[in-house]
C-alpha cells in the first residue's frame, strides 16, 4: 500500500492538514479503491458519531434554517437533465397550482418554466428520498405505518401481500394540502398502492392522477380526496423507476401531467 | 410555484426533524461551544439543502452523508477560531442538557450506541486513542501524533486500522 494510500482514515475523520488534504484529493481522485474505502469510513464515522451524546439543538435553529433555505436555490443536479419528452399535440404548460384552471387554449410550452419545473421535481423527488431513507434508517417510522396498516387491513389479501412483501418500500411523503401521503410498492409483486389520510377534494371537475415513471409518466388510476383513502396503481410497477400524484381533470387522464407533482417517491 | 416550494420544505423540515439531534450532537461534541455549534448546525442544514439534488446512494447512506459534512464543518470551525475561545467552558458548566428527540431516545437508538462501544473496544488502545483524538476531538493526525508522542506514520495507520476494525465490528457492508 502506497503511503498515501494510507491517509484515507485520516481523510475521512478530516484530520488531514491542508497541504495533506490537497495531495491525498488529488490521489483520491485517480484511485477508486481509496474512493470506495471513502464511503465505507465515512459510514463507520458516522457510526462513531453515534457516542455523542444525543442533544436536540436549541429551537432557534430549525427556525433560522427553515427561513434561511426560502433564499436559498439547491444546486442543480450534477447528472444531464434527461431529454424532454414534449408530446405537440398535448401542449399543455405546467400549472403552478394544482387545482387551478387550466386554459383550454393551447399556450406555447415555456422550455425554461418546463426546466424549471422539472427541477423542481427532482430536488423533491431526492428530499422525499431521503426523508424516507432516513426514517428506514431510523427503524421506527415507517415500520410504525406498516404495523398500522397491517392492522386495518388484515382481511384484505392483496394489501396484506403488498405490505408484507419482503422487497416493500414504503415512502411517506411530505403532506399534501395538509393530508398525509404514501407509496408502498413492492416490485417483485408488480403492485403499488397510494395511501393517503386527511387528502382534501381535488376541486370542482378534478381527480387526483396516479402516474408511474417509465422513463416517462404513464397515467394510472384516478382517486378522489377523503379522510383516509388508498388505491392501488395498476401499471408496471416492476419496471418503474417511481410514483407520483397530480391533480387533473376528471375523466380520461391527460398523456402527460398537465399540473405541478404534488408528491413522488422513488422506487 | 408556492405549493412545490412548501412541498420541499415539509420534505426538509422532515429531514430536519429526523436527523438534528444526531447532527448536532456530533457538532457539539467536536466544538463544545453551543454557540458554535448552533452556527455550524444551521450551515449544514442549508448546505445539505443546496446539495440535495446532487445526493445520490453511491455517495452513501444520507445520514453518513449529512453526518460527513457536519462533522467536516465542525472540524473547520475548531481551527478557523483559536482553540482556546472555540472549545469554551460553558459547555462544562451550562448543565442543560435539552431533552433528546424522542425518535431517538429509543431502545434501538440505545442499541446502536451499546454496538459502536463494543466496537470500539474491540480496537487497541492506541487506534481508540488515535480515533477518537481525531474524530471526536477535531484534531489533525499530526497533532494526534504529538499528543500521543508516536511517529506521524504510526498514526495514520492507526487512525485507518481503527477505522476498518470499527467498520468490521459493526458489520458495516463492505
Amino acid at each position: 500500500m502506497s503511503e498515501i494510500h494510507g491517509a484515507v482514515g485520516s481523510y475521512v475523520v478530516n484530520a488531514l492538514d491542508p497541504s495533506e488534504l490537497d495531495e491525498f484529493e488529488a490521489h483520491l481522485a485517480a484511485c477508486p479503491t481509496c474512493a470506495r474505502e471513502v464511503v465505507e469510513f465515512c459510514e463507520t464515522a458516522a457510526e462513531l458519531s453515534l457516542l455523542a451524546t444525543v442533544t436536540a439543538p436549541p429551537p432557534g435553529v430549525r427556525t433560522n434554517i427553515l427561513s434561511a433555505i426560502k433564499e436559498v436555490r439547491p444546486l442543480p443536479p450534477e447528472l444531464p437533465a434527461q431529454p424532454v419528452v414534449a408530446d405537440p399535440g398535448e401542449s399543455t404548460p405546467r400549472r403552478a397550482l394544482p387545482g387551478s384552471q387550466v386554459p383550454s387554449a393551447p399556450i406555447p410550452v415555456d422550455e425554461l418554466a418546463l426546466r424549471r419545473a422539472r427541477r423542481r421535481t427532482r430536488v423533491l423527488t431526492a428530499l422525499v428520498a431521503a426523508v424516507m431513507v432516513v426514517a428506514l434508517g431510523l427503524g421506527g417510522v415507517v415500520y410504525g405505518l406498516v404495523q398500522q396498516r397491517q392492522s386495518q387491513i388484515a382481511q384484505d389479501t392483496l394489501e396484506t401481500q403488498l405490505f408484507s412483501a419482503p422487497d416493500v418500500k414504503v415512502v411517506n411523503t411530505a403532506s399534501l394540502n395538509g393530508g398525509q401521503v404514501s407509496f408502498v410498492a413492492s416490485k417483485s409483486l408488480n403492485r403499488a398502492m397510494f395511501v393517503a389520510t386527511d387528502l382534501p377534494e381535488a376541486g370542482a371537475g378534478k381527480r387526483y392522477q396516479l402516474w408511474t415513471i417509465i422513463g416517462v409518466p404513464i397515467a394510472d388510476n384516478q382517486l378522489d380526496g377523503g379522510a383516509s383513502t388508498k388505491q392501488f396503481f395498476t401499471g408496471n410497477v416492476r419496471d418503474a423507476a417511481g410514483l407520483a400524484v397530480t391533480i387533473e381533470n376528471a375523466g380520461p387522464p391527460p398523456a402527460q401531467p398537465t399540473s405541478e407533482v404534488l408528491a413522488s417517491a422513488e422506487i | 410555484m408556492a405549493r412545490s416550494a412548501r412541498g420541499h420544505e415539509d420534505a426538509f423540515a422532515e429531514l430536519y426533524d429526523l436527523t438534528s439531534s444526531r447532527i448536532y450532537a456530533i457538532v457539539l461534541r467536536v466544538l463544545r461551544s453551543p454557540d458554535h455549534a448552533a452556527e455550524v448546525t444551521q450551515e449544514v442544514y442549508v448546505e445539505v439543502w443546496r446539495q440535495s439534488a446532487r445526493y445520490s446512494p453511491d455517495k452513501g447512506s444520507v445520514v453518513g452523508w449529512m453526518t460527513t459534512m457536519a462533522h467536516r464543518r465542525a472540524v473547520d470551525r475548531v481551527r478557523s477560531v483559536s482553540s482556546e475561545t472555540a472549545r469554551d467552558e460553558r459547555y462544562a458548566h451550562s448543565g442543560t442538557v435539552r431533552d433528546v428527540d424522542q425518535v431517538w431516545d429509543s431502545v434501538e437508538q440505545k442499541i446502536d450506541v451499546e454496538r459502536v462501544r463494543k466496537g470500539m473496544a474491540s480496537l487497541t488502545t492506541i487506534q481508540r486513542e488515535a480515533l477518537t483524538l481525531a474524530y471526536f476531538g477535531g484534531y489533525t493526525q499530526s497533532q494526534v501524533a504529538q499528543l500521543l508522542k508516536l511517529p506521524l506514520g504510526t498514526v495514520k495507520t492507526r487512525i485507518r486500522d481503527g477505522l476498518i476494525g470499527l467498520r468490521d465490528a459493526l458489520g458495516v457492508e463492505a
